[in-house]
């Protein structure tokens, strides 16, 4: 045999021995997943981003979490009730619940993390999640001790949350992190190293085993969890740009990742459809316009702009990437509420532009007066098109776009600020309809970047939320977007659908829409 | 000779300050803070962040602040990275990013002469002609293009290396190629140069003439001449291979500081962009006194001094 004989023959044997060698170490099998970038902190109190939610919550468990559908089931507490008037929940803890060092977790260890969240000492930037709480606020400014926050235990097994106004998505706001539970004595013993893997301590599924930034973050199966769960050993690499994840998907080192390039989504239907897991995240991709000052403070001149888009066209001719056209503010996903949408929506769109160009002549402009505006987006490929697209829309009824794009932190800066005319803006969350109506609210901050004030609209606010009752508080709402949606203070354009390629060899994955989906949940196929 | 030296240290210094000072600067003016995001923040909890990293402090003390603890070796704590201080994050990326540096070097160097003698010693010829146009193409392509390119091939389509990340020395293979390549031709076509011009030179005629073996004649006589350029060469190149790898870093999900750098200013991360910076400096004003040295000892204009 000649020595080239000799290494195609081992060659072929290495091929062949893989699979096998794969099959009998299926016990130590790391499953490796790409997330959206580097996490920050893993502390649960000091976190704000989506790309740490995910780890957290396989981190991590509160009082309520997650089922592999992405559901609100019971988490640390098997049940709960409230009071008639939605000022005080009381939740009964698991009796089993450990930390994964085998110390026992109660009821007051909820107490010290709720009380830490609100410490001015921790710089909590989502401490306001909690704002909800008794006191919540003044002990967060430092003007209230710890002590006056609404929490409390009765007993190991019981824990009560005190309210200052009554809040019914209480239960879906317990999934976020800030809610979770951190080690105390861990936290005691440690001080801020106690976020190091070799210090960690947690009450999730898995443990902290080994963080390399910007390579990746090791996730090890707790022996104290609850449950058994299939795959013991996780890493989460950050993926910064799609390109890079999707060829890294493509060569077999990544089993799922959250995005791929969309010029590749016709490639991808052929070539990986199984892999292919589309969903509709809960989200609004929306146009505000600056209501404070010309030429947007006149409805007409939104109106028009508003009628001359059509989001059909932006979804399903330019951005091709399956998102789902938007004609509400407030998403048409959002479970038990009927978002009211544009009046124009359902007009043939000759009749839009045609209003949309009387609209505009109405309020003085027209061919010899042509509207020039600036409209911003954050940087990207993607961006570009759809915002030529959006230009050569508007210029149909005589104005003219000159675009202005900047990266996304110097974007919302800028919106912040009121230093804009028109600009893309987006919002992604809960399952209500509150957390994007209440964007409109003239004394919510500078996150109403438009500056849009109605008084009518701040009131049936205001009463929808001093309102127990879900039914009624939406009913509320309801009315509130009505009202406001012939404002045009901002132009809804599509909710975003998230595409993931998920390697086969998963089994256990749904899509939903919070896309969350927990290592604990999944298994491995072959 | 000391004096020249302490000269040139006291410059280095004074750089080094200078360019701490005006990033420092720099770094605040620009828009966009560390916590900004698209969520607005409300006041107290914005005050509990900025006393947490001292930022409720005016400018100059702040400023201060830093340079106290810089003096330390202190590079403070990560603004956006929070369970790192900027002294673990830069530990563990400089390995990262020197590895990848001082490979790509090597292989410019060692892959560039090898390319160089061979179009040298064929000038014309269609060996060389194929040779230098191949070089002429490296270097016309940007990394950023051949990264991808050598990513598909490589990774997609033949499956020899990972498209990325780190952990083994095959991860490092399409890096260090990405980043070499251009030098490899820089290379190539300076020891070209050097070969073809040594061709004619009367030692080498004599060395032929003395029957000596090719492999001699090239090793022993020409390679040394050609090679001179080189040495001047490799300065300016190691400080292009520093600042390449930040972008073949980015391509390949190689945790190097150059990463750092990058997400860190995308971030408004102060802090780890300023060590950073602080650590590219340093470098870069090492090797121009080693230069420096280097130069002092091999002219005695400069000896004398």
């Amino acid at each position: 045999m000649s020595r080239r004989a000799i290494a195609q023959f081992i060659f072929a044997l290495t091929v062949a021995l893989v699979p096998l060698a794969d099959a009998l170490s299926a016990e130590s099998r790391i499953l490796h997943i790409g997330n959206a970038g580097e996490p920050e902190t893993l502390d649960p109190h000091r976190y704000n981003l989506r790309l740490e939610e995910t780890l957290l919550n396989d981190l991590f468990m509160g009082l309520t979490t997650f089922d592999a559908q992405g559901r609100l089931v019971p988490g640390a507490a098997r049940s709960w009730g409230t009071s008639d008037d939605g000022l005080t929940w009381t939740f009964h803890l698991r009796d089993d619940l450990s930390w994964s060092d085998g110390q026992p977790l109660t009821a007051d260890d909820f107490v010290y993390a709720f009380r830490r969240l609100q410490d001015p000492a921790t710089a909590a930037s989502l401490a306001y999640f909690m704002y909800m709480l008794d006191n919540a606020p003044d002990v967060n400014a430092g003007r209230a001790p710890l002590t006056a926050l609404g929490v409390s235990s009765d007993g190991p097994h019981t824990l009560i949350l005190k309210l200052s106004r009554p809040y019914p998505y209480l239960l879906e706001r317990l999934l976020y992190p800030t809610a979770f539970p951190v080690p105390r004595h861990a936290i005691e013993e440690h001080g801020d190293l106690w976020i190091k893997p070799e210090n960690w301590v947690s009450n999730g599924a898995y443990v902290l085993a080994d963080w390399q930034p910007q390579a990746h973050v090791h996730l090890r199966a707790n022996p104290h969890f609850h449950t058994e769960v299939a795959i013991s050993e996780v890493q989460y690499h950050p993926v910064v740009n799609e390109q890079g994840g999707y060829n890294r998907f493509r060569n077999g080192e990544l089993h799922a990742i959250g995005s791929f390039p969309v010029g590749e989504l016709d490639h991808v239907r052929e070539q990986y459809p199984d892999e292919l897991r589309m969903s509709d995240l809960l989200s609004m991709m929306y146009l505000v316009f600056n209501t404070s000052a010309p030429p947007f403070d006149d409805v007409r001149i939104r109106e028009a702009l508003s009628r001359a888009i059509d989001q059909r066209v932006l979804t399903d001719k330019v951005l091709r990437s399956g998102n789902k056209p938007a004609f509400s503010f407030a998403p048409a996903l959002i479970d038990s509420y009927n978002a009211v949408e544009l009046a124009h929506a359902s007009e043939p769109f000759p009749d839009r532009i045609e209003r949309a160009r009387s609209l505009m002549q109405e309020a003085g402009y027209g061919a010899d007066k042509p509207l020039n505006i600036t409209l911003r987006h954050v940087a990207g490929l993607e961006g570009k098109k759809v915002n030529l697209a959006i230009a050569g829309m508007w210029k149909q009824i005589g104005v003219n776009t000159q675009l202005h794009q900047a990266d996304l932190r110097n974007h919302f800066a800028d919106l912040r600020q009121g230093n804009f005319e028109v600009a893309w803006a987006g919002w992604v969350g809960e399952n209500n309809a509150e957390h994007y109506l209440t964007l409109l609210q003239s004394d919510i901050g500078n996150v109403n970047y438009g500056r849009f004030a109605l008084n009518e609209y701040d009131r049936l606010i205001d009463q929808a939320q001093s309102e127990a009752s879900l039914e009624k508080r939406n009913q509320l709402l309801n009315a509130a977007e009505s009202v406001v949606v012939h404002h045009h203070a901002v132009v809804p354009l599509y909710t975003t659908a998230v595409r993931r390629l998920v390697s086969s060899d998963i089994e256990g994955w749904y899509e939903n829409p919070r896309d969350m989906h927990q290592v604990r949940y999944l298994s491995w196929g072959r | 000779m000391t004096r020249y030296l302490l000269k040139r240290l006291t410059f280095s210094l004074i750089t080094l300050f200078a360019v701490i000072t005006v990033v420092f600067f720099l770094l605040r003016i620009a828009p966009g803070g560390p916590f900004d995001g698209e969520r607005q923040l409300p006041p107290e909890i914005e005050a509990n962040l900025k006393a947490a990293y001292n930022l409720d402090e005016p400018l100059y003390r702040q400023f201060a602040l830093y340079l106290g603890r810089l003096v330390t070796g202190d590079l403070g704590p990560s603004f956006r990275q929070k369970d790192f201080d900027v002294n673990e994050l830069v530990s563990r990326g400089l390995p990262v990013s020197t590895a990848l540096g001082i490979s790509a070097l090597l292989l410019a160097v060692l892959a560039g002469m090898a390319v160089g003698t061979l179009a040298g010693l064929h000038p014309g010829k269609p060996l060389d002609v194929w040779l230098m146009s191949l070089s002429n193409l490296n270097l016309a392509i940007p990394t950023i293009v051949a990264g991808p390119v050598l990513i598909l091939i490589f990774a997609v389509f033949l499956r020899w290396v990972p498209a990325g990340g780190s952990g083994t020395f095959t991860h490092f293979v399409l890096p260090v190629i990405a980043l070499a390549l251009p030098y490899v031709a820089a290379v190539a076509r300076l020891i070209r140069g050097g070969i073809v011009s040594a061709g004619s030179e009367p030692h080498v005629t004599t060395a032929r003439a003395k029957g000596l073996s090719p492999g001699r004649i090239v090793g022993f006589h020409m390679l040394p001449t050609a090679s001179i350029p080189l040495i001047s060469f490799l300065g300016p190149a190691a400080a292009g291979l520093l600042t390449g790898s930040v972008v073949v870093e980015q391509i390949f999900d190689l945790p190097g500081i150059g990463r750092y750098f990058v997400q860190g200013a995308l971030a408004r991360d102060y802090t780890l962009v300023m060590g950073v910076v602080v650590v590219y400096s340093t470098a870069i004003l090492l090797f121009n006194f080693l230069a420096d040295v280097a130069y002092g000892l091999v002219d005695p204009r400069i000896r004398a001094l």
